[in-house]
């Protein structure tokens, strides 16, 4: 009796307490037109209430990347009394599953990095539209928009393209970009013939996709950097609409030929140890000639007071074309608002998407990230900032280099017409089972339009 | 009676709070597993409202098909498939491609039945030879015992990426010691050659958990009445005698706690490869675990992932039950 007593004694004080839990304010109403608010959940924190906006920025160890994430919270927070900016720092890999969960538990941050995502967050309702002046106050070019609306702020001009040793290539009398791939593999004999490490290469992670897919980029689609055209539809549209294959055309097989030439020439045994940080080793140590890789990597020169002269250049062309720097700028790929910042929240979140162009956040950006600007009304930005020898020389090159050769959007045409996304996933898979010995290249191709499909699977 | 009710009442208060944690936490994500089964959800859509639930009820209580799939689909967040999900495992290869051996090992059903059997014969006999011999040990023996545990202690990523560094082709230590002691020809990309990757996984997982399947034998062993070894030596029944008639059919219960722990481990095998081949070279080191992660995390295909998922749970639940039923027989035999 006494026992059981007690355990009802228990019981009401349990009850007591929990009816005495604070409760927790109704959300301020959606804005008209903005999709279902996502509720409080686990993990909100205590500063979710408060005047206080989360901002996902991969920071990581990148040092370029904290700087901008510093100047720019100094910006907003400057220009916004009482109010906080807070990072969310997640690595660019790990956005889906970072986005997935928080999601799930209905806690997205206010204002969230969209990588590649912007589709599938934009397609749940997940991120709000940005104001068509948000882009034009800046002098933005207007990115191409998705079912009518632009949800992602933009950076600069991000292009693709491969950074060489000029030293090196100097070497063997090469001066200028290789006018074709014919040319190009030419040099790396030489450069092997003299003793050079010829190509940086490295397959345990995301980089063994990236011969593939830049040289895909650069020979499946036209060279157009405007809209794209109606009338001809892109190679991605006619493989959604089952009108072409991997397999079956026959650019991409000679792209597929190409590549599997170049990585059994030059990769190396042990090359499925190597990832993204030991061809960043080798290639910044001079021990190699090429890296094909995004311009992002001229942001981590200076960082990592590489003294090899680095410059940037075209991607060669597999058809006879022009050698030509890929972009994928236009795309809709930034930072976006989501409907979790809701009332007052959702301008604050906007003056954060805004503090991105101050003058002294925008040159940190496109010197973390060795971008060219794009954003014509930021005062006094021209291009990435730097004194430091291998990082200036290689923007300079980098600029003379894009405006001889130019850009084009190869698959990255607009979200309503790009890869799926996973599929660079499946082409890193490809190529390590490549360096594994399978060279069928029928095959190989055949598996890469079964990845296609799977992908597209995915709403 | 009323004392009945009241130790009913006394159980519920005890209980509740634990049944509900496992209905909410197990018994719940299990159930909405087989449901995202039957959906096309790609974990982008958030989840729905417990008024879509209540909607979905509803329409299942007034016999309104159409009503009750429209509350599923929103409380789900997804589209309805029906079964198309495992259609289409059924001729997944990269689940199971039965082409030829070689692909069966490759694919991710292959390669974790054949980690799954290696552990669970490492795990269940290798396992109990070590503790046999270990039980031996008359010096030292908390050190001895200690060094073979010890690994167990390390935390899941520590080890991987000890083994990571450990078989990197240029930097690996396995490597290094190969070329000092003139032996270059013998180095190997030990996690990412498709001969050599799934012998270091295991060799990773064999490294450590062996301590601790040890640890439970030599438990069972120091359960074993002295006087049975008494009698054995009083018969002059030798080490291997004395193995086979007394410790063996005594370590029964532990070989059946062991085979099914090594073999849920085997089945479940994905931290040591997330964090060391990322299931490469190409798809070669896929288990059904990384798979099921791969699909949901990179391919967006929850729906799809949930199917894979209730079939392994399937699998499982039907292999674990054959094994204790034919080890419980056994161990009635002896």
């Amino acid at each position: 009796m006494f026992c059981s007593a007690r355990i009802w004694a228990c019981v009401a004080v349990a009850v007591l307490l929990g009816a005495c839990a604070p409760k927790t304010p109704p959300a301020s109403p959606a804005p008209a037109g903005a999709a279902k608010p996502a509720a409080a959940g686990p993990g909100a924190g205590a500063a979710k209430g408060d005047r206080v906006i989360r901002v996902v920025r991969n920071v990581g160890s990148r040092e370029g990347f904290q700087k901008h994430w510093d100047a720019w919270k100094a910006a907003f927070e400057k220009a916004n009394p009482g109010w906080t900016m807070e990072l969310v720092n997640v690595g660019d890999s790990a956005g889906t599953e970072f986005y997935q969960s928080r999601i799930a538990s209905g806690d997205l941050p206010e204002v969230i990095q969209t990588w590649n995502l912007t589709k599938h967050l934009a397609d749940n309702g997940h991120i709000v539209p940005l104001p068509d002046d948000y882009y034009t106050k800046f002098g933005l070019p207007l990115p191409t928009p998705y079912k009518g609306k632009r949800y992602a702020t933009m950076g600069g001009l991000q292009v693709l393209g491969m950074a060489v040793n000029r030293k090196l290539w100097a070497s063997i009398g090469v001066t200028e970009p290789p006018r074709n791939f014919d040319e190009f593999a030419a040099g790396l004999d030489k450069l092997a013939a003299q003793g050079a490490r010829p190509l940086t290469y490295g397959a345990k992670d995301w980089c063994a996709s990236v011969p593939l897919t830049f040289l895909l980029h650069a020979n499946l689609y036209p060279y157009t950097t405007g809209d794209p055209e109606p009338d001809k539809p892109s190679f991605t549209l006619l493989r959604d609409q089952g009108k072409a294959t991997f397999a079956a055309d026959p650019v991409a097989n000679r792209v597929l030929e190409k590549v599997i030439g170049l990585v059994g020439k030059y990769a190396g045994k042990g090359v499925l140890s190597d990832g993204y940080d030991e061809g960043k080793r080798d290639f910044y140590g001079g021990q190699s000639a090429t890296w094909i890789m995004g311009c992002w990597i001229g942001g981590d020169l200076e960082p990592n007071n590489v003294s090899a002269e680095v410059a940037y250049w075209p991607l060669p062309s597999v058809e006879g074309r022009a050698p030509i720097f890929v972009t994928s700028s236009s795309m809709q790929t930034g930072w976006a608002i989501t409907t979790s910042a809701v009332g007052e929240k959702q301008a604050k979140a906007l003056a954060v998407c805004e503090a991105l162009y101050d003058p002294a956040v925008y040159q940190l950006w496109l010197n973390g990230e060795a971008m060219l600007p794009t954003a014509t009304k930021v005062a006094g930005v021209t291009g990435p900032k730097t004194e430091h020898v291998a990082a200036k020389g290689f923007v300079a090159d980098m600029a003379a280099n894009v405006k001889k050769y130019g850009t084009t959007r190869g698959g990255y045409r607009s979200l309503e017409d790009q890869w799926p996304q996973g599929f660079e996933d499946a082409c890193m898979r490809l190529m390590q089972t490549v360096l594994t010995g399978e060279k069928d290249v029928p095959k190989l191709l055949g598996e890469l339009d079964k990845a296609w499909d799977d992908a597209r699977k995915s709403k | 009676m009323k004392r009945r009710r009241r130790e009913s009442l006394v159980s519920l208060v005890f209980c509740g709070p634990a049944i509900a944690l496992y209905l909410a936490f197990v018994i719940g994500p299990a159930l909405l597993g087989f449901a995202y089964g039957l959906t096309d959800w790609s974990g982008w859509s958030g989840g729905g409202q417990a008024s879509d639930l209540g909607a979905a009820l509803g329409g299942l209580a007034r016999l309104d098909g159409g009503a009750a799939r429209a509350g599923c689909e929103a409380f789900l967040g997804a589209k309805f498939v029906g079964l198309a999900n495992y259609a289409e495992l059924a001729h997944d290869p990269v689940f199971a491609n039965f082409q030829s051996v070689t692909a069966f090992r490759r694919s991710a059903l292959g390669f974790t039945l054949f980690e799954t059997l290696l552990i669970v014969l490492t795990f269940t006999f290798g396992a109990m030879v070590l503790a046999v011999l270990l039980d031996r040990v008359k010096h030292r023996v908390g050190l001895v015992r200690g060094l073979f545990f010890y690994p167990f202690v390390l935390s899941l990523l520590v080890s991987s990426l000890l083994f990571l560094y450990l078989g990197n082709y240029r930097e690996g230590a396995i490597n290094k010691a190969l070329a000092w002691m003139g032996l270059s020809a013998w180095q190997q990309d030990w996690l990412m050659s498709p001969t050599w990757a799934p012998w270091t996984i295991f060799a990773l997982v064999a490294w450590t958990s062996m301590g601790f399947f040890t640890t439970l034998y030599l438990a069972n062993l120091q359960a074993i009445p002295e006087d049975l070894y008494e009698a054995a030596a009083l018969d002059g029944a030798g080490p291997l005698a004395v193995f086979r008639a007394i410790q063996f059919p005594l370590l029964m219960p532990t070989v059946l706690t062991n085979s099914v722990l090594a073999l849920i481990n085997g089945i479940n095998l994905f931290g040591q490869v997330v964090v060391t081949t990322q299931g490469g070279p190409g798809t070669q080191t896929f288990t059904l675990g990384y798979y099921i992660y791969h699909l949901g995390r990179l391919n967006n295909r929850q729906g799809y992932a949930s199917a894979v998922s209730f079939v392994v749970f399937v699998l499982l639940a039907a292999i674990a039950i054959v094994q204790a039923t034919a080890l419980r027989r056994r161990q009635v035999e002896l």
